[in-house]
């Protein structure tokens, strides 16, 4: 009489072994970003692309020593940080035509190098270029292997050592995306929960820096098929994070 | 005692055995293959410059490292096996033909062989820096991943495969530099290297999108995790099904999947061929279709 009831037993124990082996699927969602921004009044409202947003966990409250760390990180603008390593106005005119934080954003062009265009910094890199390379074409393209450190990505890798130390303090679980062309991104595999949306690092609009801090719930099986989570600059009845901006401080003259 | 002497026959036979074995098959079994070398191997394990020469002379149009270890790179360790017979067994890891006569080698890398290293590159990072920032007056004017992503055919871009997008950055100065080999490629278990990568919706072409040539987009568009991708390990060039029904669901726009979705409730052998081909089109749906179409998921099975 025991042993029938022991064998059940014994079943059931194995069930429920197996059973709570089995992996519950996790219902994750996904969060698309639509960040519109205006550079001035006057300006048209446009998408703002290439910019890295980062996501969270936790609310604002949870994250409060990390965005006032973000607040009161001191700014410094591409332009103020090349005119303070003495880069030509040339090459802080092209880095700021399309909106490069370093040289590697966009390819140099022969007219770049040489002509009335040239900037001062990839002649003189292109002239060390060919000697070494023994070719024009490939001294243009390898250009940048023969810029000084500062030069070349100086302004991006200070920026990167900010990010990184706030990164470190943000913890092991930040999701992060970059925006297309229109300003749009995805967040995907999210677990369900409260998050903060941040730009971390302020982002350059005409005359000011733009800090987004906001918080964000994300709900299971959320596809964000409708509407998108819109993100500005500007208050508007559709926007859920508002930027705080900040005007740009004047650069240091040393 | 006869049982005795069967035992002894028995160790006696079992011992001449072991000994043939051990002087005859032994050493064969246990013998270095002087025909393939491998850089697991410890004593190949040294700094790469030890043997790679960098840039190679035969470089064409610009500094690379485009063939194999100079002759002292072997001759260093296995004088032995670089002068055993008329035809050494160790020239044919490098040399098509094996002949003192014949310098012909091998494309480097043989493209025959299995790969050694997998390729350690940051998505994320060359994201940030090789794409430009915010608001642009020039459009097209910024590095993209078409710098090392080029059309191969209509339908599959092409994935680098030398490093001609990779030097023109990181030959010096920029880590990690031409020099430091181990900054991208990580020794790995041999293997054969995926040429085609798996695609569910093969029909989907990126020059396509009818005469406007709506699929010619930015890649991250539709790719939407690669500027997150910190790795090539378990990268997919995964595009949700958001990417396509943008468009290819839109009310007053195109039904496609709405159409196909329809066509399965009417009859559940119907294959879908919009976007996939036979082999795929022909499975049930995955859920993400049908919460699009805002519609409970279906098996066909369950479709009378």
């Amino acid at each position: 009489m025991r042993a029938p009831k022991l064998l059940f037993f014994a079943i059931l124990l194995m069930v429920t072994v197996v059973l709570a082996q089995q992996p519950v699927p996790r219902q994750t969602g996904v969060l698309r970003l639509r960040v519109r921004v205006k550079a001035d009044d006057s300006a048209p409202l446009r998408g703002l692309s290439r910019k890295r947003f980062f996501l969270i966990p936790g609310t604002i409250e949870q994250n409060r020593v990390l965005i006032d760390a973000i607040e009161r990180q001191a700014l410094l603008s591409r332009d103020c940080y090349y005119q303070k390593i003495g880069a030509s106005s040339a090459l802080i005119n092209w880095l700021r035509e399309s909106d490069c934080e370093s040289v590697y954003c966009r390819g140099v062009e022969q007219e770049f190098v040489s002509g009335p265009k040239a900037v001062p910094e990839f002649a003189t890199a292109f002239a060390t270029s060919q000697k070494e390379y023994g070719n024009d074409e490939t001294a243009r393209q390898w250009l940048t292997t023969n810029l000084a450190p500062n030069v070349r990505d100086g302004f991006y890798r200070t920026q990167q050592t900010v990010l990184q130390t706030l990164l470190k303090q943000a913890g092991p679980e930040v999701h992060s995306v970059m925006t297309d062309r229109n300003g749009t991104a995805y967040f995907t595999d999210l677990g369900p929960g409260t998050y903060v949306l941040s730009n971390l690092i302020p982002t350059e609009l005409g005359q000011t820096f733009v800090t987004w801090n906001c918080e964000v719930q994300v709900k299971p099986g959320d596809l964000a098929t409708e509407k998108p989570y819109l993100v500005s600059n500007r208050k508007d009845r559709n926007v859920k994070c508002v930027g705080i901006e900040k005007p740009k401080p004047v650069c240091a003259t040393d | 005692m006869c049982h005795g002497l069967t035992r002894m026959t028995r160790i006696k036979t079992f011992t001449v055995f072991l000994f043939f074995f051990l002087i005859c098959v032994h050493p064969r079994l246990s013998a270095a293959d002087y025909s393939k070398f491998s850089h697991a191997t410890q004593k190949h394990q040294a700094a790469c410059n030890t043997c790679h020469k960098i840039p190679t002379k035969n470089a064409p149009t610009f500094p690379d490292i485009k063939d194999y270890p100079d002759h002292d790179a072997c001759v260093s360790c296995h004088r032995p096996q670089f002068f055993k017979g008329a035809k050494p067994v160790i020239c044919s890891v490098c040399h098509s033909k094996t002949s003192p006569r014949d310098e012909a080698r091998y494309a480097f890398r043989n493209p025959a062989s299995k790969l050694q290293f997998t390729i350690e590159f940051p998505h994320d990072r060359h994201q940030d820096v090789i794409a430009m920032l915010r608001f642009s007056h020039a459009q097209q004017n910024y590095y993209n991943c078409t710098v090392c992503h080029a059309s191969r055919t209509t339908t599959f871009k092409a994935a680098p495969a030398d490093h001609s997008s990779c030097f023109n950055c990181h030959w010096k100065a920029q880590q990690p530099v031409a020099t430091n080999c181990n900054g991208c490629h990580k020794l790995a278990t041999p293997y054969v290297p995926i040429t085609d990568p798996t695609r569910i919706s093969i029909k989907f072409m990126h020059e396509g999108g009818g005469e406007k040539k709506q699929h010619i987009a930015e890649c991250t568009t539709c790719h939407i995790n690669i500027t997150k991708a910190a790795s090539l390990r378990g990268l997919k060039p995964d595009v949700p099904i958001t990417g396509c029904t943008e468009c290819h669901n839109k009310e007053g726009l195109r039904q496609d999947l709405n159409t196909e979705l329809v066509a399965i409730d009417k009859n559940r052998n119907f294959t879908c061929v919009y976007c996939h081909a036979p082999n795929v089109g022909s499975l049930d749906p995955p859920a993400s279709h049908y919460l699009i179409a805002e519609r409970p998921a279906l098996k066909r099975k369950d479709i009378k």
